[in-house]
């Protein structure tokens, strides 16, 4: 099918009422959790979940999309308002975003984080869908051990680009492969770390690890950490930003767009990745650097611009390779699993209304959350005032209800506040757990297609390096995780030859 | 103390239990991998990254301190949410979690009794109404008799 016709298509499929419906409900969802700092999309996800196994597919995927590129709408509202990031996407935001509020400027910095909202989120959606259907085409000539290569190489992304400490990342993306290999194995039936019990025997579900370590370990750890000062700005009046404003915003958000979507189709590559290193590149490439942290709206507007960018950019592995970058993308695989799709290059062959209705729809919910957000700003805003000390107490009952509805299973719940302490501890002792959500999703993926090109190589591993694509991909991936150990270890050897030179 | 030595004494600890398991899900051979031929492989990895966080941890990073009474609080919140995951089937739905919702409000965030008692009652009763009687989403009933159709 040729593109446009198919985009066609897509958009016949999601202007259906439902579909319209799911779309303003998905996107309003996730601009309210976006808005309210504790309680991010992929906790949002987890908890919605259990209610979308009776909607149609499609329309569930849609609304689920919706809440995921609403919540990084949604997330600089609070940056810019109240200096608290909604979304660790918009943390960014708060430096330039805050004082132009403070300045009495609050206006412009919403208003233009809309529209680079709107600029990055159409951008990427776009070029999602002109690359998607090349790569599907590509990936379905891939056997077992080209897959195995890629989800190795996404593997070793993901452990490196998150967290601050490499061998940290990795050490937590091998327990999320230790969590994954828990239940009885596929291919032989052996139960694997069961310890005789029924409940495990299915293996560790992904939404009670979600839900247990985004959803409560935020609020135990928000229980110790009381809220910051929310000296709320008022609010502001105008929305639209100046014609300088203007001016000055564009190359920003055409940087951040490119960025933006770069960073999203690689793993690892979190949107709050996206807005950080746009905000560096600005800096580094303004005129007036000195005036980042004083209000600049360039640093407002390519961040922004580039968080909507990954974000939409992270469709095109998940839906053409079955690969999720991060963990609320690895929620989006679930809820397709759950659906019966399996993402990968089958996708576009064999459920074209879901990838085109999927993105068709993500056109239209940019639309709408540009002419909601505007606004509707007084609304989030009333939002913000509610206490967190009323909030944390209703997030914690959603979190347990959505963790029983699920299977209606109290193991669950019982799963859901282990995963919870876990996830609290990780959030005290500074532990980013992406790595660990994600190996968890690629781990069974990693070892199936281990097994079948071990088997095809007839016990060779030299074999995985002899077939170009697979070839390429691993000396990509052993690139990624050696590089930085050598970096290490010349810078080490540097500092104590200094060392030894001062003495 | 660094986390990162914690951690890799924690992997390493961990790694040998996970490999010894592993041997008797049957190893198989790189030409036939059985099924503990990747959790082999895991625990490998651990073991390594384990030693060197703990030969070459990064530096300290003090954790937050935390006073006493938040402690408290943070048991509070967790040992209620352990005492409604085993009260939630007899009980129900409702009763469970409008208790649970209470003593939240009441002791961890420190509200009046009014206002706890007032929010945990009507949030138990919306969260119901909505997603079992609207989305019909399987919940317990419990010991409250409820009419038809809830």
């Amino acid at each position: 099918m040729d593109t446009i016709q198919a985009l066609y298509h897509g958009l016949s499929i999601a202007v259906t009422p439902g579909n319209l419906l799911a779309v303003l409900l998905g996107s309003f969802i996730g601009t309210v959790i976006g808005v309210l700092p504790g309680l991010g999309p992929t906790a949002t996800i987890a908890l919605l979940l259990p209610i979308t196994i009776g909607m149609n597919m499609v329309t569930a995927l849609i609304m689920l999309a919706g809440i995921y590129y609403g919540a990084m709408y949604g997330g600089s509202t609070t940056s810019i308002l109240v200096n608290i990031p909604g979304e660790a996407a918009s943390v960014v935001t708060c430096i330039d975003g805050y004082q132009m509020a403070r300045k009495g400027r609050a206006g412009p910095a919403l208003g233009m984080s809309a529209f680079g909202s709107f600029f990055g989120g159409t951008f990427s959606v776009v070029a999602v869908m002109l690359i998607s259907p090349f790569l599907a085409e590509t990936a379905l000539k891939f056997g077992a051990p080209e897959m195995f290569a890629l989800l190795f190489l996404a593997f070793t992304c993901i452990s490196g680009l998150t967290g601050a400490s490499r061998a940290r990342g990795l050490l937590m993306a091998c327990a999320g492969l230790l969590l994954g290999v828990v239940g009885t194995d596929d291919i032989q039936g052996v139960d694997r770390f069961v310890f005789s019990t029924l409940y495990l025997q299915d293996g560790i579900g992904l939404i009670p690890l979600a839900m247990g370590i985004f959803g409560l370990g935020e609020i135990f750890y928000n229980i110790e950490q009381r809220e910051a000062d929310r000296s709320l700005i008022e609010t502001p009046k105008s929305l639209l930003p100046t014609l300088k404003d203007w001016k000055d915003s564009t190359w920003p958000m055409i940087r951040g767009s490119i960025l933006g979507f770069g960073i999203g189709i690689i793993p690892g590559g979190m949107p709050a990745v996206a807005s950080l290193m746009s905000y560096a590149l600005e800096k580094r490439v303004a005129k007036r650097p000195e005036t980042f942290g004083q209000g600049a709206i360039e640093g407002v507007a390519g961040p922004e611009t580039a968080n909507n960018a990954a974000t939409a950019g992270g469709f095109v592995p998940l839906l053409t390779l079955g690969i999720p970058t991060n963990s609320v993308l690895a929620l989006m695989l679930a809820a397709m699993m759950l659906h019966g799709v399996t993402p990968g290059p089958l996708l576009l062959l064999k459920w074209p209304d879901v990838f085109w209705g999927v993105i068709a729809s993500m056109y239209i919910g940019n639309i709408m959350l540009l002419v909601l957000n505007l606004p509707m700003i007084g609304l989030f805003v009333q939002i913000l005032k509610v206490p967190y000390g009323i909030l944390s107490p209703l997030i914690i009952m959603f979190v347990m209800l959505g963790a029983y509805a699920l299977k209606g299973s109290v193991s669950d719940l019982v799963a859901t506040l282990l995963f919870g302490v876990v996830g609290y501890l990780m959030k005290r002792f500074g532990i980013d757990p992406a790595p660990l959500i994600l190996a968890f999703v690629l781990g069974p993926m990693l070892e199936n297609n281990l097994s079948k090109s071990l088997l095809m190589s007839g016990g060779n591993v030299l074999f995985l390096f002899s077939r170009p694509i697979s070839g390429t991909l691993l000396v990509l991936a052993i690139l990624v995780l050696v590089c930085p150990v050598f970096l290490w270890g010349w810078r080490s050897v540097k500092r104590r030859l200094g060392e030894g030179g001062t003495a | 103390m660094n986390i990162d030595r914690v951690l890799g004494a924690g992997a390493i600890l961990l790694a040998i239990p996970v490999g010894v398991a592993s041997w008797g899900f049957g190893v198989g051979s790189v030409k036939s991998p059985g099924a503990g031929f990747w959790p082999l492989v895991i625990a490998a990895a651990m073991g390594l990254l384990g030693l060197s966080l703990l030969l070459a941890p990064g530096p300290v990073q003090p954790a937050p301190r935390i006073s006493d009474s938040r402690w408290v609080k943070f048991g509070i919140a967790l040992g209620t949410l352990g005492l409604y995951a085993f009260a939630l089937v007899p009980l129900g739905y409702l009763l469970t979690t409008a208790i649970m919702l209470v003593i939240q409000f009441r002791w961890v965030e420190g509200r009046s009794w009014r206002s706890s008692t007032t929010i945990a009652v009507l949030a138990a009763v919306v969260s119901y109404a909505v997603f079992r009687v609207l989305l019909k989403v399987s919940l317990p009933v419990g010991v409250i008799p409820l009419p038809n159709g809830w």
